[in-house]
């Protein structure tokens, strides 16, 4: 009899076969996860999230390996924990080190075992082989922590998948059709050159726009007379497979005290559920007017914003589940969706040895 | 003609770095640490990957990264002082510690597939890109072995740091043990193991030549220097359609696809223009490839859906682009 815990796991069919899982995925932000287990899906695959008694993350396949049942319908006990119903304990590496009914616990029972990286913000997770997640830092999101950058945000699961999202996210043109209130009025005329940079795993864009006058909402948080004009920069990159950042700057000249590169950061952690649902946790980070009125402005703008990308993006997914997928006419705006593409398959191919 | 109808400029990433560790590591090859003045992390990598130096005007030589992609924060390259280089090496090695530099990429077209089971073989500093590999080959438990062939012991880089992998390595200087045995290493094809193979072009020749009968998609390999490519007969004009650009652009006999999408102010990466480092790869939409380059291997090429613009032509008259 085989003592390997991998003996008692027959290898499942690749989920989400079109995303990377040698990457790590936000399955959860740092204040969710407490001693209280709490349930996610990462990649098709059910996750139970908790705290050890130290306060160290665990991330461990939600199902116990006696009987289907949930172990995020269990409870922590010191370290470990206990599965509901089968009363069954595993430890925070995933092995079972305590059944119920009996002194001698089964050789080689275990669940799954995720690697996790909790930076502060959010709870990584390692959605492959995790032998491997060692040689792969998580992405930086240090801005939401430091306390020259004031942040809000939202988060929810919007039903298409993470290709969808970060297409949306590679084209920002739509956003005067999404949302015309919202839209920097530096969009309104045809916009100005793309600037695509390209790396092994990372792909940025930005647009430089010449002079123009603020959406009434930026200007009141900016503290900026309404008709003056300012130049403008739209920056956005595929930093890692589970998350997108933008960037706008708006540069002030002429306004005394409130001269300045003002910039505001988005920050988008993506985490495909299944394969067409995506947890879109959204971070809204600015370096300027910290204010709780700010705030308040700023916070009902953004959420419905990134509320009617959803919509949208979940209509999209509703096209293509009825009529199926069909190759789109590509225009130039399209060299950073066609970029990021390019690094995802890469990135499948190199995990799954395909070509 | 301007660039009003095409107004998207890709570029790879340039970095300004510093050398922040000089080593010397075996006769005539120094290894450089690259890092960000401010140690901020650098752009992620897997193994495979180069980057190019920017050693001065026209001055642009590749080389593998060979330190670990878990360290964000440096990049580490080896190079070997080759006497007939055109100057590249020698601009390396004059580089001191806290020299600036700047660098492009990283990018990686000797990608390590994940497979049970590999065969590295390195011919001298062709080692490098295997460092990286055989880092994530052990930790993904995969059976590996590396077979590493140099002149002399003392010119041969990273020894001791393969002390650790005692079984799986087997060392072959020239002047001890003469040459790599391939056909013990590689002449009997091994389905389900993957070949990597970097070094000297006899060497990658010789390997080429003996996995000719593995299972297509077996051997990987990086050059160096760009392969000789036999032409039959002079080339042709041809039109290419660029289908996200809206424009049909005219290949004449003695241009390239690179140097008509330049012209015509469509935006095309390139570097070494040898196709030799796979920068200016083109999606191809339509129509047969007439493949001239030395980064695809012979089933990537087969499958026409990308091109080396700055090298490959049209075997018809006519290629819908992806640019
Ligand atoms: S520019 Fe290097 S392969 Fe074409």
């Amino acid at each position: 009899m085989s003592h390997d815990p991998a003996a008692h796991t027959t290898a499942p069919a690749r989920r989400c076969p079109d995303v990377p899982h040698h990457a790590w995925y936000a399955a959860a932000t740092t204040e969710e996860v407490g001693r209280t287990p709490l349930a996610r899906r990462v990649l098709g695959t059910p996750v139970a999230l908790y705290r050890t008694s130290d306060g160290a993350a665990v991330a461990l396949e939600d199902r116990c390996a006696h009987r289907p049942v949930p172990l995020s319908d269990g409870r922590v006990d010191g370290d470990d924990i206990v599965a509901a119903y089968t009363g069954f304990r595993y430890a925070p590496d995933g092995r079972c080190v305590g059944v119920p009914t009996q002194v001698q616990v089964p050789f080689g029972a275990a669940v799954r075992c995720f690697p996790v990286h909790d930076d502060g913000s959010f709870v990584w997770v390692w959605a492959g082989d995790p032998r491997l997640a060692a040689l792969r830092p998580a992405p930086d999101t240090s801005w939401l922590r430091d306390p020259a950058w004031s942040t809000f945000g939202g988060a929810w699961e919007t039903g298409a998948s993470i290709a969808l999202l970060l297409d949306n996210f590679a084209d920002i043109t739509h956003v005067a059709h999404v949302d015309p209130e919202i839209a920097p009025l530096a969009l309104g005329a045809a916009p100005p050159p793309l600037q695509v940079t390209v790396t092994e795993t990372t792909m940025r864009f930005a647009r430089d726009y010449p002079p123009a006058p603020l959406a009434d909402w930026n200007a009141q948080v900016l503290e900026l007379p309404a008709d003056a004009a300012h130049a403008q920069r739209e920056e956005g990159e595929f930093v890692a497979p589970g998350l997108w950042v933008d960037r706008w700057h708006v540069y002030v000249e002429g306004h005394g005290d409130a001269d300045g590169t003002h910039s505001f950061v988005f920050t988008h952690a993506l985490t495909p559920v299944d394969e067409r649902t995506t947890r879109h946790v959204w971070r809204v980070s600015r370096n300027f007017t910290p204010s709780a009125a700010a705030e308040g402005t700023l916070a009902p703008i953004f959420e419905r914003y990134y509320g009617r990308v959803r919509d949208v993006l979940e209509t999209m997914q509703r096209v293509v589940d009825v009529d199926g997928p069909r190759p789109e006419v590509r225009v130039a705006a399209d060299a950073a969706a066609s970029a990021v593409r390019r690094i995802v398959e890469r990135l499948v191919a190199e995990e799954t040895g395909t070509r | 003609m301007t660039t009003t109808s095409v107004g998207t400029v890709v570029t790879e990433l340039e970095t300004d770095v510093v050398v922040s560790a000089v080593r010397r590591l075996a006769t005539d090859v120094v290894e450089l640490t690259l890092a960000a003045p401010d140690g901020r992390p650098l752009a992620p990598w897997t193994p495979g990957a180069h980057v190019d130096l920017l050693l001065g005007d026209d001055l642009v030589r590749q080389y593998s990264l060979c330190s670990s992609p878990a360290d964000p924060t440096a990049y580490r390259v080896a190079v070997l002082r080759t006497p007939d280089s055109r100057g590249g090496s020698i601009a390396v090695h004059a580089l001191a510690e806290g020299a600036p530099l700047r660098i492009r990429g990283p990018r990686n077209n000797f990608a390590l597939l994940s497979a049970p089971r590999y065969a590295f073989v390195a011919g001298g500093i062709g080692i490098t890109p295997l460092l990286p590999m055989i880092e994530e080959a052990e930790a993904a438990g995969a059976d590996w072995h590396l077979f590493y062939g140099g002149r002399s012991r003392a010119s041969m880089a990273y020894l001791a740091e393969l002390e650790k992998y005692a079984g799986c390595v087997t060392l072959v200087p020239q002047d001890e043990a003469g040459m790599l045995d391939l056909d013990t290493i590689v002449g009997t094809p091994d389905p389900g193991r993957l070949v990597y193979c970097c070094g000297p072009e006899p060497l990658l020749n010789a390997v080429e030549e003996r996995c000719a009968s593995w299972p297509h998609g077996s051997l990987h390999l990086e050059r160096f220097a760009a392969k000789e490519v036999e032409r039959e007969g002079e080339d042709e004009t041809f039109e290419i359609v660029l289908q996200r650009s809206g424009l049909t652009l005219t290949v004449a006999p003695d241009a390239t696809v690179f140097q008509t999408m330049r012209d015509a102010g469509v935006s095309v990466l390139g570097s070494c223009l040898e196709g030799i480092c796979g920068t200016c790869e083109t999606g191809v939409l339509e129509g047969e490839v007439d493949h001239r380059d030395s980064v695809l291997d012979p089933d990537e090429q087969a499958e026409m859906d990308c091109m080396m613009v700055c090298v490959s032509r049209c075997r018809g008259d006519r290629l819908v682009l992806d640019a």
